[in-house]
């Protein structure tokens, strides 16, 4: 037998169960570290109802926009509606993107299942739930405020304060970057 | 464009590998020449290969480059070892994480990765492969291969079994072995329906070549054996290899065929999600395979007990027409027990007895095996080498795991049992004590032969056999109590009342570790030796030296 023969199959045993290893428990990808959920002190439910014609389509207010605080644990109950598959994803900006999703969670296409998602948001900002089989249709904004100092019961902000919808117009015409800001900041 | 470190990365990757491909080619031209000589190395493929096939054949990497049956049996041995240290590790990881009860160093995620990776490349890569490159080591000498055909397509095979195991360690799936829904269709970061078409593509490209070489080793043994081998004395491996290449065939095509559906439905369901489809056909067609192929890991192994103990104990085996009679009702009635891993998913009580009552029979050929071997121990004079501890442990192993697996197969005790330790710990008694256990034993039995007359260190190889041997005992002994008390499997967390099992458990499964690499390092340290005895083995003595 040539002598290299057992080195090399003992530093390709040890290589390929060491680096396959890594492999496995690395976090995968550029939004594998940062995709955990973010502490939270109260909790708060949102129901939805996926409907290929649009989120909460039999209601008074389809795809509504959602007003939300940082730091909250955001209950989502989904319920599907119309049979057929739909997903809920999250993801920043105010376009809708696949590759740097929040989350993304499939819906059992079979009416009146109902899945639970739960996350809460630990940087402030404007953010898109849609549904990545129907884009067009099923999409609405998400708005995360950081929590206030005043408002520690963490109620939900049923109007539009000033200061958000003064981002909406602003950022709907540029490019706009969530940046990462202390809790303490005043935000927008 | 800048300079790009992943292209030069990956540029240099490409060039090594084209690089040392050629050089292997090289050697291998070389190697070829030097065991056949000029004259004979001229000659047409099949002949030359039927030559080469009938030798005493040493590790050479020039195996890959080479497609008579025992190069791509070395090819096969050397994969399945290497993808099992790499599951061994998965392994490892987890129970070091469930050191604590709540997870410690490893996320659920990060579990349920390495969970996959263990499951799929023990089973996929490690037994299915490991019998695969035996059988293709051993058959040509044990039926004297008239003609080596078809080597091109082994060949070809081999490299799907790689290309398939690749896939499975780079998919990184959370769906456990299974792929059942809904897990495998969860698109979390790491999740499996992001990850998933991989190791589905992985797993089939797997079961092709495991197929289409099963179809080559019926073909070997029932059209090209040597004519002075009748049917009523074929070498009882043969028998075995003829009952899992049956098995195989028989079975794995419906899992593939629920695979393919799978891939599918991860698209857009129609198959086994949705209002007109059931994610319990896809259960259903995942065990018509799904309990063959832990038949498919035991027979083998059984093949080479019944090779193995007669060299061992100077006489015949205690009853052949028993043993192929035992290796045959395997062979059909493992075909039809698959139901009892379904026993709480609602087939309904009638098919619930029938899957017991057929769990219940199939353990009468495997008792019949048992038997066979104590009674040909007993009639014997027992060689206390190092392959027969490990078959002595490999009996003893089976014994346990097999009894628990009858008591699994009781409907009602299943209630109790069904998802917890009991379960694991009743697969890890067979799949370790006698599948691995088999295949390690066979290699130091190959071991002069495989290293070109070396031997190995006796007392590290005794050293690795009790380290496994003690650490099976331990990591699945507490698993079996832990179970009965309720502990439940596949999770990254459990409640704080099971530590003691579980920590158990870690320590059993680093001195599992430890053995292997024990094993590693004896074949490293033995091949240096200088060469001292000649290159038969036991398992070979017909074969040109």
């Amino acid at each position: 037998m040539n002598k290299t023969t057992p080195i090399a199959i003992f530093i390709v045993v040890l290589l390929a169960a060491g680096g396959s290893f890594i492999w496995f428990v690395e976090s995968s990808g550029s939004s594998g570290s940062t995709n955990f959920s973010a502490t939270y002190n109260s909790t708060q439910l949102i129901v939805l109802y996926a409907n290929a014609e649009g989120w909460n389509y039999n209601s008074s207010h389809p795809n509504p926009t959602l007003y939300e605080k940082t730091h909250v644990l955001l209950e989502f109950k989904v319920i599907e509606q119309d049979n057929l598959p739909h997903t809920l994803t999250i993801n920043p900006g105010i376009n809708e993107s696949s590759t740097n999703t929040v989350l993304s969670v499939n819906i059992p296409a079979v009416t009146g299942s109902v899945v639970w998602v739960n996350w809460s948001f630990a940087n402030p900002g404007i953010y898109t739930y849609w549904c990545e089989v129907h884009p067009e249709t099923m999409v609405g904004k998400l708005v995360v405020n950081s929590t206030s100092s005043n408002s520690t019961n963490a109620s939900v902000v049923s109007s539009v304060p000033p200061q958000v919808t003064n981002l909406i117009s602003y950022s709907s015409s540029v490019h706009y970057k969530i940046t990462v800001r202390d809790e303490d900041d005043e935000v927008w | 464009m800048g300079f790009s470190f992943v292209l030069a990365v990956f540029g240099s990757t490409i060039a090594i590998i084209v690089i040392m491909g050629f050089l292997l080619y090289y050697f291998a031209v070389d190697y070829r020449k030097g065991l056949l000589g000029d004259t004979n190395s001229a000659l047409p493929k099949t002949e030359s290969n039927t030559m080469l096939s009938r030798m005493r054949r040493e590790l050479s990497f020039s195996a890959f480059m080479m497609d008579d049956s025992k190069s791509i049996g070395i090819r096969y041995i050397v994969t399945s070892i290497v993808l099992f240290f790499i599951a061994g590790l998965a392994g490892i990881g987890m129970r070091l994480s469930l050191w604590f009860p709540n997870p410690s160093f490893l996320t659920p995620i990060q579990y349920n990765i390495l969970l996959t990776a263990h499951g799929t490349l023990m089973l996929y890569g490690w037994a299915v492969g490991g019998i695969l490159g035996l059988t293709y080591y051993l058959l040509p000498t044990s039926i004297k291969l008239r003609k080596d055909s078809l080597g091109t397509v082994s060949s070809i095979m081999y490299w799907m079994y790689l290309v398939g195991a690749l896939l499975l360690i780079f998919s990184k799936s959370t769906a456990t072995w299974y792929f059942y829904y809904p897990v495998v269709d969860q698109l979390t970061a790491s999740g499996g329906g992001s990850y998933s078409f991989g190791g589905l593509i992985g797993v089939m490209l797997i079961l092709t070549a495991t197929i289409t070489a099963c179809i080559i080793f019926l073909k070997m043994i029932f059209i090209d054996r040597d004519k002075s081998i009748r049917l009523s004395s074929l070498p009882l491996f043969a028998w075995s290899v003829v009952s899992t290449a049956f098995l195989i065939i028989s079975s794995a095509p419906v899992s593939m065929i629920a695979d393919g559906f799978l891939i599918y439905d991860l698209i857009n369901p129609i198959f086994f999600q949705g209002a007109n489809g059931t994610a319990l056909a896809y259960a259903i067609m995942f065990w018509f395979w799904g309990h063959p192929i832990v038949y498919v890991a035991v027979i083998p192994a059984f093949g080479l007990i019944y090779e193995l103990l007669p060299r061992f104990t100077g006489t015949k085996i205690y009853s052949y027409r028993a043993g192929v009679l035992s290796l045959l009702l395997l062979m059909v009635l493992s075909g039809t027990v698959w139901g009892h891993h379904l026993f709480n998913s609602g087939l309904g009580t009638v098919w619930d007895l029938i899957f017991s009552t057929t769990s219940f029979i199939v353990a009468i050929p495997s008792a019949m095996s048992v038997f066979n071997w104590i009674a040909t121990m007993w009639v014997g004079r027992v060689r206390m080498s190092v392959p027969v501890l490990f078959i002595i442990n490999a009996i003893i192993d089976f014994i346990i795991g097999g009894v628990t697996g009858v008591m699994l197969g009781d409907v009602g005790v299943n209630q109790l049992l069904h998802g917890t330790y009991a379960v694991t710990a009743h697969f890890h008694f067979i799949l370790l004590g006698l599948t691995t256990g088999m295949a390690f034993a066979t290699f130091y039995v190959l071991f002069p032969t495989l290293t070109g007359g070396r031997n190995y260190n006796i007392p590290m190889a005794k050293v690795h056999f009790y380290l496994t041997s003690i650490g099976t005992w331990i990591m699945s002994g507490f698993w079996l109590v832990g179970g009965f008390a309720g502990m439940p499997r596949r999770v990254a967390g459990y409640f704080g009342i099971f530590q003691t099992y579980q920590d158990a458990a870690a320590i059993g499964g680093v001195v599992l570790g430890i053995g292997y690499l024990i094993f590693l390092i004896n074949f490293l340290y033995s091949a240096y030796k200088p060469v001292e005895t000649g290159t038969g083995n036991a398992l070979e003595e017909e074969a040109v030296a």
